[in-house]
This record gives structure tokens, C-alpha cells and sequence, in this order.
């Protein structure tokens, strides 16, 4: 197999496609040197921040309770900053140096699914998703059941030892660990004894171990009995390899394929297990595996939203001028970052697409393209359109293609750009009937409909 | 042969069938059966309705007590019937249904260990599973997974701009859609009906013919449903706000015969912490006098007795009032079922009872999966075991 599709492959899966720039450096690449390229990590210390205006807006308010409408009045505006916080996110996927750092990261927040209401708990959330990303999943199991937006989503908050609460210890063992059936309701509700006492301080964004409230009984989990704290109970949970399959399992579904294969995602649980759980490891033997650029792993995933949406912004070199628009793209998409619609996170494949998403998808390329210098009209597609109307764009890479290609060959190298899959309509579709009278305007216009197949939604 | 199946040949036989329902109540009178057969409109308000503002318990003593700002004056209150009920007044519009028997109130509707925030509660409500499951399917879509494998997408259809989790199936979903005319512009560009009809299949690339099965079933559903928009215009007069559209553009879609068994629309910002009377009045107005022209219409086309409307909250809200003057998220509420053919009209069970609550909020007594079940089975044909995983008692509403 060629270089090139491999190189682009990776880049898909383990990144978030190419960019114009990258589009003419990796053409001409090497598999074996880029795959180093995306393994090496440039820049692990990169985290988000919250905004400026949150401390100012919260300062020296207490969620505790009874608190005062004039409290809930500054929470909420506070919350309003969240999205400026989703934008900055996605701004530094379409951006990064580290694409695979980041998909991992994105990986782990449909993984550990929460719902981050305060703009500070969402970016602290996310920098303990990084800084684990690609570190030991015993860590990031750990420094997750210490996050304050995770207490707060999955109940910790109220979980003691006078009154226990169990739902954190719970999803824990069937959707964040090992998986339903290897567990007893027992072990749940002492496994939720052991996290009693870690509670959110949500204005500082910090957790807390609140001793008194932590029960230093003994508890019996999975056959065993000791003082447990919540690391030793995640310590017995990764001593099952049933853990390092159930996450196997998982990774191997979102970046490889949809549809298990068991000998090798037995591979991988080995690879994990045997590496004492390192994330690293397992994505590197994934990625060199010569399985994962088998055919039938290629070009067979729909892309997530947020995969669609930083690819386009690489593809397009786009930027809007406010962040909302990058919200409202989300939500019409149907995934919308630190608000998924369950702990279960997003289901992805075929739950992707409905008819209201996929038009949003194929007509996409055609607002940001075509429409974006129209206004006016009324309601909320016009709303959103008036404020993608806001966006600075550069397609000169695509725009000035070698002079004396004509649209067919525009198209077809359009096609080994961007699309992974095979082509299933007449490549004529493509370039027939353009209305551009100069070549830069009919490549604008061949981009915008190769954009708008369902073959771009694949990766 | 299936009912509907039997139903659809039927109408191609006799030309008496081919007559559309608006015609049709004016040759049979009103009692004739509809073609398209029995039809489910959902409502849901969402946000946390105040259901003890909406069905007012004006004979107790702790409602008043504890919302001193907040209770409806007892004077106020339309009596129903001779119970400890009674409408918030702005439900006037209402009035008259619930005389007729054609509304059930259905009390302290909710579920086990319930949930308290909007998101997760609605989720619940909407997948039909228990608090401690989460769910990727909604209720509805799983109807459509086992009972309408070969239906259109557009045989639930929900008058919104993104399709809720309720019409999501494995196998099948339903359609989403607020403006007809722009979807059918967005659906049918001369670039995607290009692409849709050069596409040749690609067997293996199993999620790309999906991909392309969705765009052109959304195609000609877009096309369907514009064309049925335009067979009749309503002669009834209704209000002039955005819920009293959705309601009437489902009316006309009815009265055209359009091959749809499910309608999902809904009606927001029920979220009442501050300030809750002026907002929920309004809002519950609206809803009032949307449905009483929806049924005024439906009955005028013969279509009320094949018609049940279920109106639902995530939840209800506490029964103590904040100090804001509204009220914070609660738990069990009172659900609604409309229809010209119900079992049960009138109230269904006790008045919720305000003195024996789980930390300030109203106890559940009936599951809301009793109700589904109910509907799943009675009206729709289906089987509520297999759709909801359990089996549910039946509460032997319709």
C-alpha cells in the first residue's frame, strides 16, 4: 500500500485530518517517519485556561448551602463563559502541534463522560484529561475521581460515610473501567464507601478530602478486605484484565473500527495488561499495528461532529470572529463538548446521523463557502448563518492548484485529499455545470461539493 | 397483514377510502374512522413544569402554607367536578374537555430514585429507562425499530430542528422538522439531489450507504411532507405563537392523511426559579389555548377519536416556594392524556399528597412507564415488554 493513504489514515484517526500546509509536506512523506512524527510528543505542558473575567465575576461567592440569590445570579453569568472555554478547545485541535495528544484527550471526554457547567472546573477537567492522555490509566482513573466536575456530575458531593451514595462508584466499574457484569451490587456499594469524603469546591475549582466524612471502615471489594481508600479500590479494578479489555475495547471501536475484531483487540488487552496499564503503549502498538491499515479499517468511521468540524476548520483554515458560532455548529451537529447526553457519553457511528444532522453536515461547506458573505432572514438557521457570516477563511492552497489542470483533474486531486473512501458517484458530479468563469472560482466551487458528500463525513 | 397495512390497501380499493379525512367527516360524519388509523401526539413542557400550580390541590392546607406568594387563591380556581382539584385559571380554554371526558389527569406521575437535574431527568424520560441506566435509544425510536421496519422516517415525526433522543432507534429514527418549506429547500439542492441520484451502491462500505439511505430518505420525506402541508389549510382559528404553529401544521399534516402515526412537539421554558406565576401563566396560557384549537380542529375533521395527546414534564418542582417567588426542581408531577376515546377521563387517582414527602418533593405513585406501556400497547400496537425491557402493569388508561 502507498504511503500516502497510510500517512493520511493516521493522521484522520490519530489526529484530526491535515491542513493545507500539512497537505503539501506529507504528500511526499514517508509512513515511517510520520508515524514518529505523531508518537513524539512536542508539547505536553499546553493547557487551557479559564476566563479572565471568571475570578472577578465570582470572587469570594460560597456554594454552600443557603446560598443567596445574588450568589446564583453571579454562577450564573459565570456559566456563560463555559463556551468560551469549548471554543478555545476546539481552536487548539484544528491547531495543535500534537494532534494525537488531543484526540486523546477528546477520547477520554467521551470516555469519562461529565458535564462541566463552570467555565474553570471545564478547563481544569480537560488538563487532567491531557496531562494523563497518553501517561498510565491508573492515574487518570484516579486524578478523574478526584476532579470537581466529575463530584459533582456523579454525585460524590453528597457520598459520606453517615449517608453513602454510590453512583460514582458505580459507573466507575460499568462504564469507566471493567464493565457490566464483573461486579456484584456489593462491591458497588462498598466501593462507594471508599470514596466517601472527596468533595468539589466548585468557585475554586478544587477537590477536597474532607476526612470527616470519609468512612475508614473496612470494606470487602472483589474478595478482598482491607481499609480501602478510592485508589486502592481503582487498584483492584486494574488488577482484572478484564479492565485492559474493556478499554481495549473501547479505543479500539473509536479509532479503528467500529466492529470488533477479537483477535486483535486481544492484542491490545495484552499489550495494555502487560505495560501495567500505559496508554502510550497500547496507541503506539494500535498505530503500527499492520491490521490498522487493513482496507476494512479504512475510510469505514463516520466522523464524530467535533472530528468534522476541526477537520473543516484544517481543511478551510477558518476562523470565526466570535466563539458562539462554534457552538451552534455543535448543537446542530449533535454533540456539543462538556455536555454529552449521559455519563454513557456519546454513542457515536450510525447515532451520528439523523436526518436534521446530516443535512447540517452536507450543507456545512455550502455556508461557510458559498453563503457566508449573504445576510438576513429571519430565525434560527438564519441566526446561525448571519453569525457564520463572521468568519475569515483561506482556501488558497485549493484556489490556485497548478495552472493547466483542468476541473476533472481538480477534482480528482481534491478527491485524494480529502476523502479516504472510494468515491460512490460519477466523478462528473463534481465538475459539472461550474458557474465560476476563472479556475479559482470553479476549485472553490469543486471544494464546496466535494465537502458536501456524504463520503467527506467518513474517515 | 398489519391493521395499517390492511388499512393502506383498503384505501387503494375503495374509492369511498380515497376521500381525504377533511371531506370525508362531511360524508361519514364525524365518528368515521380516519384512514391513517390511531395517531400519538406528544407534548412536552419542558424545563420542570409547576404541576401543583397547573392542577391546583386548593382543599390543602400545606399548598398554602407553603407557597405564601405563590398559591392560587382557592376562590380562583376552576373546580373539577366535585374533586380537591382544579385548574390553574389560565387552563379556562381547557375546560370544556374535561367536561366532555375527553382529558385524563394523571397524579404524581415519576420514577424511582428520580433525578433533579433538567438534562438527566429528560433523558430518562425520554429513553424510558430507570434512573441508574443509561440508555442510547428513546422509547419511540425503539417502537419504530420493532414495529416499522419498513416505514418512512417521517412515520414519527418531531416538529423540531434536532431530533430528540425519544425518536431515536437502533435501526430506524424518526424525522425531525420545524419549517417544511426550508427543509425541502436544504434537502433538495440541486447539488444533493445530483449527488443522491448518481450514487451507485457500495456494498462494502456499509456506513456510507447509510449515509446515502438517510439523505435520500430525508429527500423524499422533505418532499412528502411539503406536498401533504399544502392538501388542506385548517379553517380553525388558532392563537398566534410558535407552539399554536406546530400544533396547527400537525392538524393540517393529519387532516391530509399524511402516512404519520407519531407527532413530538414541545413547548419550553418552564423552568420557573424566579418569578414563576407571570411566566408559567403565560406559557400555560398558550398551551391551553394551542390544544383547545388543536382539538377543535381535529374534531371538525373526524379525527379526535383516533387521536391521543399525551402532554408530559421531565418534573415537577418543589412544593415549597424560594425565595424568589418560583420554585426549584422537584419530582413526581401530573401527566395529561386527550383523545375523543378514553377509558379513564376525568381524574385519575389521588391528589398528590403534600404531607408525606421525600425531601420536600411529591413521591411518585404511578411510574411513567406504566403510562408508556399503556400507550405502547393500546394505542400503537406494540409490544411495551420488549420495548421497554420490563413489563409494565397496565394502568388500563385508554
Amino acid at each position: 500500500m502507498n504511503d500516502w493513504k497510510k500517512i493520511k489514515h493516521l493522521y484522520l484517526r490519530a489526529g484530526f485530518g491535515l491542513s493545507q500546509d500539512e497537505l503539501v509536506s506529507k504528500k511526499k512523506s514517508k509512513w515511517s517517519k510520520e508515524i514518529n512524527q505523531i508518537l513524539r510528543i512536542k508539547d505536553q505542558s499546553f493547557e487551557l485556561s479559564t476566563p479572565q473575567e471568571f475570578s472577578s465575576m465570582v470572587d469570594g461567592v460560597q456554594l454552600q448551602k443557603g446560598e443567596s440569590d445574588d450568589n446564583k445570579e453571579k454562577v450564573q453569568k459565570a456559566k456563560r463563559l463555559t463556551p468560551l472555554v469549548n471554543a478555545d478547545w476546539v481552536r487548539r485541535m484544528a491547531t495543535t502541534q500534537d494532534p494525537l495528544l488531543e484526540k486523546m484527550t477528546l477520547f477520554w471526554h467521551g470516555h469519562f463522560a461529565c458535564q462541566s457547567k463552570l467555565p474553570n472546573m471545564a478547563s481544569i477537567q480537560i488538563n487532567t484529561l491531557r496531562k494523563h492522555a497518553l501517561g498510565n490509566f491508573r492515574d487518570l482513573v484516579v486524578a478523574i475521581s478526584q476532579d470537581p466536575s466529575m463530584i459533582l456530575y456523579l454525585n460524590n458531593q453528597q457520598n459520606s460515610k453517615k449517608k453513602p451514595n454510590e453512583n460514582f462508584a458505580r459507573e466507575l466499574m460499568e462504564l469507566f473501567t471493567i464493565g457490566i457484569g464483573n461486579y456484584t451490587e456489593n462491591d458497588i456499594k462498598e466501593a462507594g464507601r471508599a470514596f466517601t469524603g472527596w468533595r468539589a469546591n466548585p468557585i475554586k475549582g478544587k477537590a477536597e478530602f474532607i476526612e470527616r466524612r470519609h468512612d475508614f471502615g473496612n470494606k470487602t471489594f472483589m474478595g478482598k478486605t482491607g481499609k480501602f481508600n478510592g485508589e486502592d479500590i481503582v487498584d483492584i479494578i486494574l488488577e482484572q484484565k478484564q479492565t485492559a479489555r474493556f478499554i481495549s475495547e473501547k479505543i479500539y471501536r473509536y479509532f479503528v473500527n467500529a466492529r470488533i475484531n477479537d483477535g486483535q483487540v486481544s492484542q491490545m488487552t495484552d499489550v495494555f495488561y502487560e505495560s501495567n496499564y500505559d496508554i502510550s503503549k497500547l496507541m503506539q502498538f494500535v498505530l503500527k499495528s499492520d491490521w490498522f491499515y487493513d482496507d476494512v479499517n479504512m475510510g469505514v468511521k463516520i466522523k464524530s461532529p467535533i472530528e468534522l468540524l476541526v477537520g473543516m476548520m484544517k481543511t478551510l483554515k477558518f476562523e470565526f470572529k466570535a466563539h458562539r458560532p462554534l457552538l451552534g455548529l455543535q448543537k446542530n451537529l449533535g454533540q456539543v463538548l462538556f455536555n454529552p447526553p449521559n455519563v454513557a457519553g456519546w454513542p457515536g457511528d450510525k447515532a451520528w446521523i439523523d436526518n436534521a444532522t446530516l443535512l447540517t453536515r452536507l450543507n456545512m461547506p455550502g455556508l461557510l463557502l458559498v453563503m457566508n458573505h449573504r445576510k438576513g432572514g429571519k430565525g434560527k438557521n438564519n441566526k446561525l448563518r448571519n453569525s457564520i457570516s463572521d468568519l475569515s477563511l483561506d482556501i488558497s492552497y485549493f484556489q490556485n492548484a497548478p495552472a493547466g489542470l483542468g476541473d476533472a483533474e481538480i477534482a480528482s486531486r481534491m478527491v485524494d485529499e480529502l476523502l479516504q473512501g472510494p468515491l460512490t458517484v460519477r466523478k462528473e458530479v463534481l465538475y459539472a455545470r461550474l458557474r465560476g468563469t476563472t479556475q479559482a472560482d470553479r476549485n472553490k466551487e469543486i471544494l464546496y461539493r466535494v465537502m458536501s458528500l456524504p463520503e467527506y463525513q467518513m474517515c | 397483514m398489519k391493521r395499517r397495512e390492511f388499512l393502506r390497501n383498503a384505501s387503494l380499493a375503495s374509492s369511498a377510502l380515497m376521500i381525504p379525512n377533511f371531506l370525508r367527516a362531511s360524508f361519514f360524519g364525524p365518528q368515521h374512522m380516519s384512514r391513517i388509523g390511531k395517531t400519538l401526539v406528544i407534548i412536552q413542557l419542558s424545563g420542570g413544569n409547576d404541576g401543583l400550580n397547573t392542577i391546583v390541590p386548593f382543599e390543602d392546607d400545606v399548598y398554602y402554607n407553603a407557597r405564601p406568594r405563590l398559591a392560587i387563591p382557592k376562590n380562583e380556581v376552576i373546580r373539577l367536578g366535585n374533586t380537591n382539584l382544579g385548574f390553574n385559571p389560565v387552563l379556562s380554554d381547557l375546560q370544556g374537555i374535561f367536561e366532555e371526558g375527553e382529558m385524563s389527569i394523571i397524579n404524581s406521575v415519576g420514577y424511582p430514585n428520580p433525578n433533579r437535574s433538567h438534562f438527566r431527568s429528560m433523558d430518562i424520560w425520554q429513553t424510558g429507562s430507570a434512573s441508574n441506566e443509561y440508555w442510547t435509544t428513546g422509547w419511540l425510536g425503539r417502537y419504530l425499530d420493532s414495529e416499522c421496519r419498513n416505514c418512512m422516517p417521517y412515520h414519527a415525526l418531531n416538529v423540531d430542528d434536532d431530533l430528540h433522543i425519544a425518536l431515536k432507534g437502533m435501526q430506524k429514527n424518526g424525522f425531525a422538522v420545524k419549517n417544511l418549506s426550508k427543509i425541502k429547500k436544504a434537502a433538495g439542492s440541486p447539488y444533493l439531489q445530483a449527488i443522491s441520484k448518481h450514487h451507485h451502491h457500495d456494498h462494502d462500505h456499509e456506513n456510507v450507504e447509510y449515509l446515502y439511505k438517510t439523505l435520500i430518505d430525508t429527500q423524499s420525506s422533505a418532499e412528502y411532507l411539503y406536498e401533504k402541508s399544502k392538501v388542506h389549510t385548517s379553517r380553525v382559528t388558532y392563537p398566534n405563537h410558535k407552539f399554536a404553529k406546530d400544533l396547527k401544521q400537525i392538524a393540517e399534516l393529519m387532516t391530509a392523511d399524511a402516512d404519520i402515526k407519531i407527532y413530538y412537539a414541545s413547548l419550553g421554558s418552564f423552568d420557573t426559579h424566579a418569578g414563576q406565576r407571570g411566566k408559567q401563566e403565560r406559557l400555560l396560557k398558550n398551551y391551553a389555548e394551542s390544544v383547545k384549537a388543536f382539538i377543535a380542529d381535529l374534531k371538525q375533521n373526524g379525527l379526535f377519536d383516533d387521536t391521543l395527546i399525551m402532554t408530559f414534564s421531565e418534573f415537577g418542582r418543589r412544593v415549597q416556594q424560594n425565595a424568589g417567588n418560583g420554585t426549584d426542581h422537584g419530582t413526581a408531577n401530573n401527566l395529561f392524556l386527550m383523545g375523543g376515546q378514553l377509558k379513564t377521563a376525568g381524574i385519575y387517582n389521588d391528589a398528590p399528597n403534600l404531607s408525606d414527602l421525600d425531601q420536600g418533593d411529591i413521591k411518585y405513585q404511578l411510574d411513567f412507564r406504566r403510562i408508556y406501556a399503556d400507550v405502547i400497547d393500546q394505542w400503537l400496537d406494540g409490544d411495551s415488554k420488549q420495548i421497554l425491557g420490563h413489563s409494565f402493569e397496565s394502568l388500563n388508561l385508554i
